[in-house]
């Protein structure tokens, strides 16, 4: 029901703006806050798609006052912002900052962040809404959420939303994710939980969508009659900073394989939702997530590496277990590939490799559908030597767009086939003008959407996946790779055994 | 960037094709061709508002600048860019002098990109009737800009009369953010409610003679069903010409939206404590940006612009035109129909149109 006059279905120049309401961020001194939320919020601004009341609240155990947090906070978004700065918008927007000093296992904290919610009811008119961003380490979330269960600041009413934005990693196997899973639901609905996965912000990640249910091209050899194996691939040429410690515990596999890389491929194999709405699209890809396999030879095909110094880009970069915080005798992964199956008609026998790893020679993340050879070809052997298999990339990133490799004749007097690519290239400034994930998904919560968000049972799946990868792998030592190598030389091995190539993105 | 001088419109295929093919890979996929159609003295505005939208958009950019229309010889001078000064895409700039100017399309309709739409922008008076300008009839979108004429009512009623589906123009552009803030108010006030919201009748404070303050008016009005006045200011307004609207809704309550001419807007409701949101002004390669989103008829539009003319049936029009020739040499000056307009510098003498001098390609590196 259209229950404002002035919203017409035809009229799509007007974007979709959010009711009145707050955003808290909790952890607001912290790098993601600083990098990427408070530069998304003015941005959000700055582009007319805040809601006419709106207030952005932070709390953190810094002892500062409302106009401190707002230079930090200006300054921040000053850095990073990607629209032109405007200091009026940021004035504006300056009005209604507000920040709330103290621990988390401080009940006069929260109480005081109750009392400032309230009072921003009469302030700003935020209409009793909010959303909560938990920018802070898993490990906290317990003592946060029954603070806001204490206070009462988690329950929406009718009258009001109240919404909660979780982080990865979300738990590290299916036993703490379910407790964790469990925690939040006990303090807010399940729909008023969003668990952000910043790829499915990402434009080209939306598009897939596009490219395969609104084209007739792709669909009818988006199977497993064509295709002949996929590759993932999400590759940093970065090592792992000063997150020591948090990735000692953690890994390549579960900090990037169980949520980026399995709905990437949950997205490429789902079947076609019944509409393009939050509920049917989840629906299909929980389905996916749900329907995959592991090889039964794990020792083959699931691969474990870890970066070794070497030299990348022209600089010599330091081994895993030399990088300052962690463990000279580290067993943990920075490189993980996996072969995995999906157990439907559409794609049964199909192998999906995923791989990701740090210190790889380039930033890069892709999906690639490597097409079957054709069944027969009249040319001479010599003829096709050069050619390989079709395949449809289509890049994340960098470098957004789609490449379509196909065979074709070399001009001159003897026919002889081989291999080019036609590219689509959002061009670099295309991509800048579009909005940031960040920025996407923030705005996505605020309205309420939760489309781009996975849901609790995709998550748990996930693990179900990653689990068993991980007690195999427990005990074991990773195989060694050179930084700017393309990871271990198993990994290579893993796809040769069955005649096939990792494609060089 | 190559320029040609006194070329014809086959050396200008030729030149964007090896410029294409030498240039390597500057920016793949064409989502649609832009024609914009200067006069000399705004084309350097019309060039740098085009390059900022094809930033958004990926599109071949085709500059027509008409020249000297009574120049002796025909002629035609040529520029051609690809990921130049003209943004990543591919361009070209076009001056032509004499009788050319009347057939223009001739030059373009090789130039645009294979089954894409097309676009054309007036910036400038666009022709009175837009089916008089080859350049119109084989666009799926056109773009005017009412704002820029010197009478801007008058302007706007003859875009009612002429349009046809598929038209849009800048003035009704530039209320988007203004349309934007007032729905999103009356979205929070249908949120406090929990029901929907009945909007009984307006008001629009601004200036009664800019383009956009009367398509503003004629929005609010032809969205609540009602006359809604634009009064005079007491304020002198911003660019946008609106400096106020008043939505007076159900249960006796009102939404008063006030430009604080720094770029933001004060909202006044009730229930709820005043609020500003930006509300800027925004360039001209924004406004192009935002036009080339949607290719689509805008029926929005169509119910704003009735409203704001009392010319009606719009929608109802056939979105195809057909040419009608008019030779500004035989029509006279005077009864609005000469059209595609002469340019007013064309008084001004070239020594090269008049004497038709002839050259090869000059490469300018």
């Amino acid at each position: 029901m259209i229950t404002n006059p002035l919203r017409d279905p035809r009229d799509r120049r007007l974007p979709r703006v959010p009711e009145p309401c707050a955003l808290v961020v909790f952890g607001i001194t912290g790098d993601l806050a600083r990098k990427k939320l408070l530069p998304a919020v003015y941005d959000l601004a700055n582009r007319g798609l805040l809601p006419t009341n709106f207030a952005l609240l932070g709390f953190a155990r810094r002892d500062w006052g409302d106009e401190d947090f707002a230079e930090l906070a200006r300054e921040a978004a000053h850095k990073a912002a990607r629209t032109p700065w405007r200091e009026e918008v940021w004035d504006r927007l300056a009005t209604s900052v507000r920040f709330v000093q103290g621990s988390f296992d401080d009940d006069n904290a929260f109480d005081q962040l109750a009392a400032t919610l309230d009072e921003l009811e009469g302030t700003h008119g935020i209409g009793g809404n909010a959303a909560f961003y938990l920018s802070i380490p898993p490990a906290m979330f317990p003592v946060v959420l029954k603070q806001m269960q204490r206070t009462g600041m988690a329950d929406s009413t009718p009258e009001r939303w109240r919404r909660v934005v979780v982080e990865k990693p979300f738990g590290h196997d299916l036993e703490s994710s379910r407790q964790l899973n469990a925690l939040v639901d006990s303090v807010f609905t399940a729909e008023d939980v969003f668990r952000i996965d910043h790829y499915l912000g990402k434009e080209t990640v939306q598009n897939l969508m596009a490219l395969r249910f609104a084209n007739t091209l792709f669909e009818p050899i988006w199977n497993g009659h064509f295709v002949d194996s996929v590759q993932i691939t999400m590759a940093e040429d970065v090592g792992i900073g000063g997150r020591a410690q948090f990735y000692e515990q953690t890994g390549a596999a579960r900090d990037v394989l169980q949520n980026h890389l399995l709905q990437l491929l949950a997205l490429t194999a789902m079947e076609e939702p019944v509409e393009l709405s939050a509920e049917e699209i989840r629906t299909e890809k929980l389905k996916v997530l749900r329907a995959v396999s592991l090889p039964e030879d794990l020792s083959t095909f699931a691969v474990r590496g870890q970066y070794e110094q070497g030299w990348l880009a022209g600089q010599r970069a330091t081994g895993y277990r030399q990088e300052e915080g962690v463990d000279p005798h580290s067993r943990t992964e920075t490189y993980a590939a996996v072969r995995l199956g999906v157990e439907t008609r559409r794609w049964a026998g199909v192998p999906f490799y995923l791989r990701t790893g740090k210190r790889l020679p380039r930033r890069v993340t892709e999906i690639a559908l490597v097409f079957k050879r054709a069944p027969h070809l009249p040319f001479a052997d010599t003829d096709t030597e050069e050619l390989g298999n079709n395949q449809l990339v289509v890049r994340v990133q960098p470098d957004e767009g789609v490449t379509l490799k196909f065979g074709s004749k070399v001009p001159g007097s003897v026919m002889e086939v081989r291999d080019v690519s036609m590219d689509f290239l959002y061009g670099e400034q295309f991509t800048e003008a579009s909005p940031e994930a960040y920025e996407r998904l923030l705005l996505d919560v605020l309205l309420g959407d939760a489309t781009l968000f996975p849901r609790n049972a995709e998550v748990e799946a996930s693990w179900t996946v990653i689990d068993p990868l991980e007690q195999f792998w427990a005990g074991t030592t990773p195989q060694p790779y050179r930084a700017g190598e393309w990871g271990p030389r198993a990994a290579d091995e893993m796809l040769a055994v069955e005649g096939r190539r990792w494609r060089r993105p | 960037m190559t320029t040609l001088w006194d070329t014809t419109g086959s050396a200008v295929v030729k030149e964007l094709a090896a410029q294409r093919r030498t240039g390597g890979a500057v920016l793949s996929g064409v989502a649609l061709t832009l024609v914009v159609v200067a006069d000399e003295g705004r084309v350097a505005e019309a060039e740098e508002a085009a390059t900022a939208a094809a930033e958004q958009h990926p599109c071949r950019l085709l500059i027509v600048v008409r020249r000297q229309i009574d120049a002796p010889h025909p002629r035609l001078d040529a520029e051609v860019l690809i990921g130049g000064r003209l943004g990543p895409g591919e361009a070209v700039v076009m001056r032509m002098y004499g009788r050319l100017a009347l057939h223009a399309e001739s030059v373009v309709l090789p130039l645009l990109a294979a089954d894409a739409p097309v676009v054309t922008w007036w910036h400038g008076p666009p022709p009175g009737r837009l089916a008089t300008d080859a350049l119109a009839v084989i666009a799926d979108r056109r773009i005017t800009d009412s704002s820029l004429a010197d009478d801007q009512v008058a302007a706007l009623h003859t875009r009612a009369e002429d349009y046809a589906p598929g038209d849009t123009d800048l003035a009704w552009t530039r209320s988007t953010p203004w349309r934007t803030t007032l729905t999103s108010a009356l979205d929070s006030v249908a949120g406090r409610r929990g029901e929907a919201v009945r909007l009984r009748g307006g008001q629009v404070e601004g200036d009664p003679d800019n383009a956009t303050a009367r398509l503003l008016a004629g929005w609010v009005g032809a969205r609540c069903g009602c006359d809604v006045p634009l009064v005079s200011a007491t304020r002198r307004p911003g660019p946008s010409g609106v400096s106020a609207v008043v939505l007076q809704l159900d249960q006796d309550e009102q939404v008063r939206v006030e430009a604080d001419r720094r770029g933001g807007a004060a909202i006044t409701q009730p229930f709820r404590p005043d609020s500003t949101v930006a509300l800027p002004d925004r360039q001209l390669g924004d406004l192009i940006g935002e036009e080339l989103r949607r290719l689509d008829p805008d029926e929005p539009f169509a119910d704003a612009l009735e409203a704001a003319t009392g010319v009606s049936g719009l929608s109802d029009r056939s979105p195809v035109r057909e040419h009608v020739w008019v030779d500004p040499a035989q029509a006279a000056p005077s009864d609005g129909q000469m059209a595609p307009e002469v340019p007013a510098d064309s008084v001004d003498s070239d020594e090269v149109a008049l004497e038709g001098e002839h050259d090869t390609a000059e490469r300018v590196p």
